[in-house]
């Protein structure tokens, strides 16, 4: 008889069975995970925290009267919060979903009765959650942007007429430059009339000064995080970069910029004790030059534990602090907010001319010194594939350290499992790295 | 005049190295929002750079990966492989694909001494922001260009260019309208070549060879054995053998909505008040790729609306593997093209011809769905 636990899924198979709604899952996914740490390990509670308070915001929002505004892209969400409105990130779902490749699947199946297979697994699963009409709320307005990438491009004017609800769209420069932050400034403009006609106010900009000091304290402390990532050995483990990703929804929170002070402190107390997450001292620091392995998280855990390598940095969550110098100068508010959406992860690197990511991962490996490079690449993110060569032979040529290539779909679980990951990691480690 | 050069669908660099011999510049572009007729005014020779006949892209798929659509790695591929001898590539930002195959051609080219050069084309249209914006990218293309080949734009010059090119949009136009009659004289097969040699010849030759074709029209055989009246959408298709597939099934290809067919030569440019208000106008709002955030509903009631006019009986919606831009389509356009009775079939396909067997198969179903 098999001693492995049975793993209780009625929460799942409700989802399956279009019975429980996503926003709800979640939440009860996330409330027992806090039951379950209160047990086994209340002091890594503060890791949850901002997952429930965004969750429940999700769910919760109309209930308590408050607007709900669906997003896709970088968008001004500070302003959106300065309305008072909830703001849901829609990239949020399919990497809350991916660790479960049946959940992903349902609504991966459905999108692709109506957009290529090939099409971003992202996109894919929150095209499919409206197909399902499985969010769990409609939301009041709908914000995207043109970038980050051509899947999303096709998915968001779809998922427009579904909600078909007030819709307002960013149009967003290659360039990153005066020119570009003025166009992306003039439409910030058009979109505060667009939330003023939405919510029946004008905007307070009282408000909007909180929203953006809290977005300060999280950009600072995300910056402070990364330069202890700096550090040898990497007190913080791989796959806490994923976090990175979470500012996109939540910077203008306070419980944003709390849970990146609790990861600073544990972070620095953990350097001055000289340890990390590798259980026999750091051996290795790996670049990843493209996603987190959303779907596949653990393998972090398993190259720090196998191979005593610390993801250092990703490519995608790897931010420049931009931050508000003069919170009363609206003109340098709104320039700032461009250069934010234009440096979001998925943005600064992937959707404009390569040259910006082979900037960035040249900075990755100037300042955080990885030994160890990998192209682990999400098959939805077919424009950075299509730059991978320039930048792997960047690092080859400047760093003189050979990348791994190697295929994943970072939400559907399906494409490839992850011991198939491990195995051909492994395979790089001990052939190139460690040879 | 003899106008069979029309028919010449393979990449022709002949036209373009006799312009060279000439001292004179000549540049790739990619996509359809790089205005021409700036280059034309400038003395320059525009080539719409593609992929026609291309069979294998090893170089390119080692710079764009198999998981780039093989278009764009075609792209690439004429351009490494040397098929095109132009002075530089001028793009804008069209679909990430497209960008990519630019990406990675300037990036092999440093310190070649061509010109590589990205503008920004809003992808949506709302009016004046867009418009001005687009505008300051047309004016660093014009110093960029002036510099590099020595000549001034004037608004003559350029109401000039913009003229020849009407010109020749109108033409197409024209031979266009051929295709809705009952019998047609020219096949989708040949009306995709006549578009295409828009891509290599200088525009005064090009309506020279449209004009001798017009004129000759009359005298071509009706197409009497077609079983289907057929539209054709999707992702860029520059290569003719694709619908001659289908064509040899039957069908007849009457109308298309695909950037290498007759959507650049729709609509003219305005020739009165600001020629550069005018021009991005012009390639900001016609309805052409569905990189735009905001055409969605135009485009799909464009292809009906075309449907109802070419009297077309079934949509062939091809997507190139790996091709976001045109692979969404589906879920409203579909109900719509049903409701004016007409059928959609989709098939995905690559560059190159590999599955012409199965397109074969597929088209032929899909005709005798319609005659049922």
């Amino acid at each position: 008889m098999s001693d492995k636990k049975v793993r209780d899924t009625r929460l799942e198979d409700a989802v399956m069975r279009g019975e429980l709604s996503v926003f709800d899952f979640c939440c009860q996914k996330i409330e027992g995970q806090i039951e379950r740490m209160k047990e086994r390990n209340p002091d890594l509670l503060w890791t949850l925290d901002i997952q429930s308070v965004m969750w429940h915001n999700y769910r919760d929002a109309q209930k308590s009267g408050k607007k709900l505004v669906f997003f896709g892209g970088p968008v001004p969400v500070d302003i959106i919060v300065a309305f008072d409105c909830i703001p849901v990130y829609l990239d949020t779902i399919p990497i809350r979903l991916s660790p479960n490749p049946v959940l992903t699947g349902k609504f991966i199946d459905s999108a692709e009765r109506y957009v290529p297979q090939t099409t971003c697994g992202l996109c894919k699963t929150y095209l499919g959650t409206a197909l399902e009409d499985q969010y769990g709320s409609k939301p009041d307005a709908f914000v995207y942007s043109a970038v980050p990438c051509d899947s999303s491009r096709v998915v968001y004017p779809n998922m427009e007429r579904i909600f078909d609800v007030p819709t307002f769209s960013f149009d967003y420069p290659y360039r990153r430059d005066a020119r570009g932050h003025e166009y992306l400034v003039n439409q910030t403009e058009k979109f505060v009339e667009f939330m003023e006609e939405l919510t029946g106010t004008k905007l307070d900009w009282e408000k909007l000064k909180v929203a953006m000091g809290h977005s300060n304290n999280t950009y600072e402390l995300q910056g402070k995080c990364a330069d202890l990532r700096k550090r040898k050995p990497c007190p913080l483990p791989g796959r806490m970069l994923v976090l990175n990703g979470t500012s996109n929804a939540m910077a203008c929170f306070p419980e944003m910029a709390e849970l990146l002070q609790k990861e600073l402190e544990v972070g620095e107390m953990l350097y001055e004790l000289g340890m990390g997450p590798c259980p026999n001292g750091e051996k290795h620091r790996a670049a990843l030059l493209q996603n987190m392995l959303w779907s596949s998280s653990n393998v972090m855990d398993w190259l720090e534990k196998e191979y005593d390598t610390v993801a250092v940095m990703d490519a995608f969550g790897f931010q420049h602090g931009d931050l508000y110098q003069d919170l009363d100068d609206r003109h340098h508010c709104f320039t700032v907010m461009a250069k934010k959406m234009q440096n979001n992860p998925m943005i600064h690197g992937a959707s404009g001319p390569s040259e910006h990511f082979v900037y960035l991962v040249d900075k990755i490996f100037e300042e955080y010194e990885p030994d160890v490079s990998m192209f682990i690449g999400h098959i939805g993110c077919k424009h950075t594939w299509a730059s991978a060569k320039m930048v792997t032979d960047m690092i080859q040529d400047k760093y003189g350290i050979p990348s791994l290539y190697l295929d994943v779909d970072g939400i559907d679980g399906r494409y490839k499992s992850p011991d198939e990951i491990k195995a051909q990691v492994a395979e790089y480690m001990d052939t190139v790295v460690n040879k | 005049m003899d106008y069979q050069k029309l028919f010449e669908s393979d990449i022709n660099q002949e036209s373009v190295k006799a312009w060279r011999a000439q001292g004179k510049k000549a540049i790739g572009y990619i996509c359809c929002h790089v205005p021409v007729e700036i280059m034309q005014a400038l003395d320059i020779l525009p080539v719409r750079i593609r992929a026609t006949g291309v069979t294998e892209t090893p170089e390119a798929d080692t710079w764009m990966s198999t998981f780039s659509c093989s278009f764009a790695r075609g792209m690439l591929q004429r351009w490494m492989d040397g098929t095109y001898e132009l002075d530089g590539i001028v793009t804008s930002d069209g679909c990430m694909m497209s960008s990519r195959s630019f990406d990675n051609a300037e990036y092999q080219g440093k310190g070649d001494g061509k010109l590589y050069m990205q503008i920004g084309a809003p992808r949506m249209y709302q009016g004046e922001l867009e418009r001005n914006y687009y505008r300051e990218e047309l004016n660093d293309l014009i110093k960029a260009l002036e510099e590099f080949s020595g000549n001034k734009l004037t608004d003559e010059k350029l109401k000039a260019a913009i003229e020849k090119e009407n010109k020749a949009r109108g033409l197409v136009r024209q031979i266009f309208e051929l295709r809705k009659a009952e019998h047609p004289v020219i096949s989708g097969e040949e009306a995709l070549k006549i578009t295409l040699a828009h891509c290599d010849y200088p525009v005064d030759e090009y309506i020279a060879m449209l004009e001798a074709f017009l004129a000759d029209a009359k005298n071509r055989k009706p197409i009497t054995d077609s079983r289907a009246r057929l539209m054709i959408i999707g992702s860029a298709l520059d290569n003719p053998g694709y619908i001659k597939v289908i064509e040899e099934k039957g069908g007849l290809v009457v109308a298309d909505a695909t950037c290498f067919g007759s959507r650049p030569f729709a609509c003219d440019v305005e020739t009165k008040g600001d020629l550069l208000d005018n021009l991005a106008e012009f390639y900001l709002n016609r309805i052409l790729c569905p990189r735009m955030l905001d055409n969605r509903v135009k485009l799909q009631k464009m292809i009906v609306d075309t449907c109802k006019e070419y009297n077309v009986q079934g949509v062939v919606y091809e997507k190139m593997q790996y091709c976001e831009c045109w692979g969404g389509e589906s879920l409203y356009l579909e109900p719509d093209l049903k409701d004016v009775g007409v059928p959609m079939i989709e098939v995905e396909r690559e560059e190159h011809l590999a599955n012409a067997g199965q397109l074969a198969i597929r088209a032929e179903a899909f005709i005798e769905m319609i005659e049922d």
